[in-house]
């Protein structure tokens, strides 16, 4: 199939992309890597009167620590994400998730922020920034904010971007001591959506206590799911299997999926809390804890 | 004649074409002035249309026709060929028959603009009552003669009293197995590039057999056959489902010669999906029983496959059984029941591939039953003449096969009881099952032509479905006629070259290699008798016999040559050429024929994610003569990849309630890939066989898929305890 007929735009400036936003409020959507957006318009599940292509702005694509915090620019493609050193040595968790994300030609495409900004539940890096309590910069006509992530999925395909804005970099805190995550999933096949995923982060401290933990779920709701009564049972225990194994029981009766060609709703949710369990372990092994 | 090239790894000559885009598949080849025609297909599996609005795709900027029963030519003759030709829908009547039948076509100067219009049309159908369950119609089942290895084999056989035998044995298994709806995917989609000139009609088709497509098109257009030249040059994948001409070829014919311009056009990968076949569903039953010894006491396996409601396919499922093991007592049985479906068809190793998922399966549980080594079950009754008809297999290295495949794999580490082995927290299983594949041979004809140059050019009109044909067949002209490889063309894919078989049942090596074979050795006899009788060539005199071909010359045994560059040129300079013909004689009323194989497999499955992954896979196989090690080895592991396909992820899943494929996609419809393969290990053991053709091939193609699921669900088994009797394992069946 081919999409019904759009305008293209490729602004040359982040002002100049914000600017056409606000010019086609209702009918614009931005264009990254394209790998989500264009399979859409292709089998006209969705149409847009103007794409608006944010390839040609400089400086959109980078990893760097800075201030406590890991910044990715918001068209940085998923393969670089994959392939960055620091990335691999500071934020395995980060490598878990890429790596995943359907095939590797799509990868060398498709961008984090996009990832982020499409809304899908099936997407896997939100669970995996939910569980980092990572935040979102989005440039607007009124200038750049800081959303939360967690105040950032309103619903399915849904976020608290503004037609006008964009979704510009990722911040995540920075690895502290006894720090530790992982993004586990589970597919019919490889490059698939998850059936099942769970990303798991913990802070241990030096007593041996959780002292902080992050539990993001994918495609178990109609956004991604962050497992906040799970995520509260294991502050203050020692991360051991009895607690971990618990933990992963609470996160899965946070879940809400459908059923699909994925499988029924039980047998989803029985996955998350497989998942989740195992995600825990080896965030807590990843943070020195076993 | 030395053999220097055959059996050669040598690299497919069409490798480089195909990487770098140079090959030009038939929907890519240039044709001036060709316009583009897009399908618009039946949402409903069922019923009438009333009503086709056309209009407003017709006002369309580029649209020149929208074609549909309202406004299509009629055609003269009724395009339907015997043999396994289907029957198709050319927008000649109102009725819908299936879901995503073709019903119009849109045609416009370029192909968005028909995608566009062909969205455009508007139907208005009545409905009636479907079905596409074969539950619903078991009780109207009924048995039909089976087309299979290009003979008409009856439905059911029986030798023995099987009732009895089942009785007899120590112990017995009497289990139901499915397998689902499947559908081939080739990479490249069905497509038709019609283009007419008064009443002669090019077809480029991505087609396995051009002279039926040939035939066909003749009959329905009322045309002699020689006013018609079908060309497939390269083929994106096949499988089975381009082996007949489905309606979409009629359709781009018939709107190329309404509009009198050439008509492009293609499939999407949606339109895949139902109009042109696919592996029907099978539900089997398989008794087996042996003594304690393994000796086999009885054998039954029956099966049901649906058909559609207009033609006829047999999933042949229960053949095999009729051949495989020594028993006393066989029995074998088909049934077909008729739904509102495209008629399904030849899918890699039809009958064959879901058969043996069942009756190797069956086998596993038995020796499970009788605390024995499956392996050695099959070893217990092993057939050392053909339990149909006491023939004699012209050759047979299954024990050998499974012996190396034994020892490569490290079957003797075999987890004796399920859950009893673990890596890295998952269940360890090793899983085995025989492979079989009747070795086919059909009439072939072949040409083979000496240039001026001492190079040869060498052409059959068979198909190369990525197989190795270009490769191979040259190879085989090289050895007979004394050549360098690289000195020999061999050209294919044209209906104007001499007739060849249909490229499938595993037999295009067979047929078309003895063909070649023939047409060479003839083309080389009669470069010989010319330069006997040439008092200018330095062989004058000598008798036939004394001479031979060799590094392009003809060289008597008392040194004396003379080239072929040379002889030709005294005969006058022109290219001399002979045509060689073989058919199956009557060495199949004397043997059995039919290549075998071991399958060898371990999986890792997650204790509580439910999750298979064929980590390692060994395949020995004895199939005649090998031609080319790399082309035969690429078939054997094409074959094996498709197992764990069929093991673990294909199904075409019908939503019951609209009639139709809901996996209509590759990201819904799963095939294994790259990533979701371990180590597999393809192998073969060369056989001669003076009986099986002259080429002494009996067929790669499909013989590597036969029993690779059942491998696999045996190692399912090996590893959890779970007996999954229904493909495709998926996890939560494990769960």
């Amino acid at each position: 199939m081919i999409p019904s007929s759009f305008d293209y735009h490729a602004p040359a400036t982040l002002a100049e992309a914000v600017a056409l936003l606000g010019k086609y409020p209702e009918d614009a959507k931005v264009l990254s890597g394209g790998q989500s957006l264009l399979p859409l318009l292709k089998l006209r599940l969705g149409q847009a009167g103007h794409l608006i292509d944010i390839g040609k702005i400089p400086g959109l694509e980078y990893i760097k620590e800075e201030g406590g915090m890991l910044r990715i620019g918001g068209r940085t493609r998923e393969s670089a994400l994959e392939r960055s050193e620091i990335v691999q040595k500071r934020y395995p968790i980060l490598v878990d998730t890429a790596k995943v994300i359907a095939d590797p030609i799509v990868r060398n495409l498709a961008t984090v922020g996009g990832n982020l900004a499409h809304g899908d539940p099936g997407n896997d890096h939100p669970a995996t920034m939910l569980a980092l309590g990572a935040q979102v910069v989005a440039m607007g006509k009124s200038g750049e904010r800081v959303i939360p992530i967690d105040k950032f999925f309103l619903g399915l395909f849904r976020t608290a971007l503004q037609p006008d804005e964009i979704l510009t970099e990722i911040r995540i805190p920075a690895p502290v001591e006894g720090s530790g995550g992982a993004y586990v999933k589970l597919e019919r096949k490889v490059g698939d959506y998850a059936t099942a995923a769970s990303a798991a982060y913990v802070v241990i401290g030096t007593q041996g206590f959780v002292e902080r933990a992050g539990i993001g779920l994918t495609n178990l709701g109609p956004t991604p799911i962050k497992a906040t009564a799970a995520e509260k049972y294991l502050i203050g225990k020692k991360p051991e299997t009895a607690a971990l194994a618990e933990a992963a029981r609470i996160a899965a009766q946070a879940t809400e999926p459908s059923a699909d060609r994925r499988g029924a709703v039980e047998y989803k949710r029985e996955m998350a809390r497989v998942l989740t369990g195992r995600a825990l372990k080896k965030a807590v092994e990843r943070a020195g804890g076993k | 004649m030395t053999t220097r090239n055959v059996g050669q790894p040598f690299v497919r000559r069409d490798g480089r074409a195909k990487v770098t885009g140079e090959a030009r598949y038939s929907y890519e080849v240039a044709v001036p002035d060709a316009v583009y025609g897009v399908l618009v297909t039946s949402g409903i599996a069922k019923g009438r249309i009333v009503e086709i609005d056309t209009s407003a795709a017709e006002r369309e900027a580029g649209v020149l026709a929208v074609i549909s029963h309202k406004n299509a030519l009629r055609l003269p003759g009724e395009p339907h060929l015997e043999g396994p030709d289907r029957v198709v829908q050319a927008l000649q009547d109102d009725r819908i028959r299936y879901s995503n039948q073709p019903i119009a076509v849109a045609v416009a100067d370029t192909f968005e603009r028909a995608v566009h219009a062909a969205m455009l049309v508007r139907v208005n159908a009545e409905v009636a009552a479907h079905t596409v369950r074969v539950e619903d119609e078991l009780h109207n089942a009924f048995p039909h003669k089976i087309m299979a290895g290009g003979k008409l084999q009856e439905p059911d056989e029986s030798h023995g009293d099987v009732a009895a035998g089942l009785v007899a044995g120590a112990a017995r298994v009497e289990e139901a197995y499915e397998t689902p709806f499947e559908t081939h995917n080739p990479l490249e989609p069905h497509a038709t590039v019609a283009s007419w000139s008064g009443d002669r009609l090019t077809v480029y088709d991505a087609s396995q057999w051009v002279f039926a497509v040939k035939k066909k098109l003749a009959k329905g257009f009322g045309i002699p056959p020689e006013n018609v030249r079908v060309v497939t040059k390269f083929v994106g994948g096949a499988f089975g489902c381009k082996g007949s001409a489905w309606s979409h070829v009629v359709i781009a014919a018939l709107a190329a010669k309404q509009v009198a311009r050439p008509v492009k056009l293609a499939l999407s990968r949606h339109q895949m999906f139902g109009p042109v076949g696919g592996r029907p569903r099978t539900r089997q039953k398989v008794a087996v029983a042996a003594q304690r010894d393994g000796k086999l006491t009885a054998i039954r396996h029956e099966t049901v496959s649906p058909t559609s409601r207009f033609d006829v396919f047999v999933e042949a499922s229960a053949l095999q059984a009729r051949h495989l093991y020594a028993s006393p007592n066989i029995e074998s049985r088909h049934r077909i029941v008729r739904l509102d479906i495209g008629t399904p068809t030849f899918m890699r190793a039809p009958g064959e591939s879901s058969g043996s998922f069942a009756l190797e399966s069956a086998m596993d549980e038995l020796a499970h039953r009788l605390e024995m080594d499956p392996l050695a079950l099959r070893l217990a009754s092993y057939a050392e003449k053909d339990p149909a008809d006491g023939k004699p297999f012209s050759s047979k290295s299954l024990r050998a096969c499974y012996q190396e495949g034994a020892r490569r794999f490290g079957w003797e580490k075999r987890p004796r009881t399920p859950r009893s082995q673990t890596r890295s927290g998952q269940f360890v299983g090793m899983g085995m099952a025989t492979a079989m594949y009747p070795a086919n041979f059909a009439p072939a004809q072949a040409l083979a032509r000496m240039l001026p140059d001492g190079s040869a050019q060498v052409e059959s009109g068979t198909i190369d479905l990525g197989t190795g044909a270009y490769t191979v067949f040259a190879q085989i002209a090289a050895d007979e006629l004394g050549l360098p490889f690289e000195k020999v063309r061999f050209d294919l894919g044209d209906s104007d070259m001499p007739e060849a078989p249909i490229a499938a049942g595993s037999m295009t090596a067979a047929s078309v290699g003895s063909a070649v074979l023939v047409a060479s050795r003839a083309l080389r006899d009669r470069l010989i008798r010319t330069a006997i009788v040439d008092s200018a060539s330095p062989l004058h005199g000598l008798a036939p016999i004394e001479i031979r071909a060799e590094d392009g010359r003809l060289v008597a045994t008392s040194g004396k040559s003379d080239s072929y560059v040379e002889l030709i040129r005294r005969a006058g300079g022109k290219p001399i050429e002979e045509r060689g013909k073989t058919a199956p004689g009557d060495e199949r009323e004397k043997f059995s024929m039919h290549g075998f194989g071991a399958h060898f497999a371990e999986v890792l499955v997650d204790p509580d994610l439910g999750t298979v992954h064929v980590s390692r896979m060994v395949g020995v196989f004895a199939t005649g003569r090998i031609l080319n090690a790399r082309t035969a080895r690429s078939q054997f592991l094409g074959g094996m990849v498709w197992g764990i396909g069929m093991a673990l992820h294909e199904h075409s899943v019908f939503d019951e309630k609209l009639g139709r494929i809901m996996t209509r996609d590759l990201s819904d419809y799963h095939v294994a890939v790259n990533a979701d393969v371990g180590s597999i290990e393809p192998l073969f053991l060369e056989e001669e066989d003076a009986h099986v053709d002259p080429a002494g091939v009996k067929g790669a193609g499909e013989l590597g898929l036969c029993g690779a699921a059942a491998a696999i669900a045996n190692a399912v088994f090996n590893a959890t305890g779970k007996r999954i009797r229904e493909l495709p394992i998926t996890p939560d069946k494990l769960l």
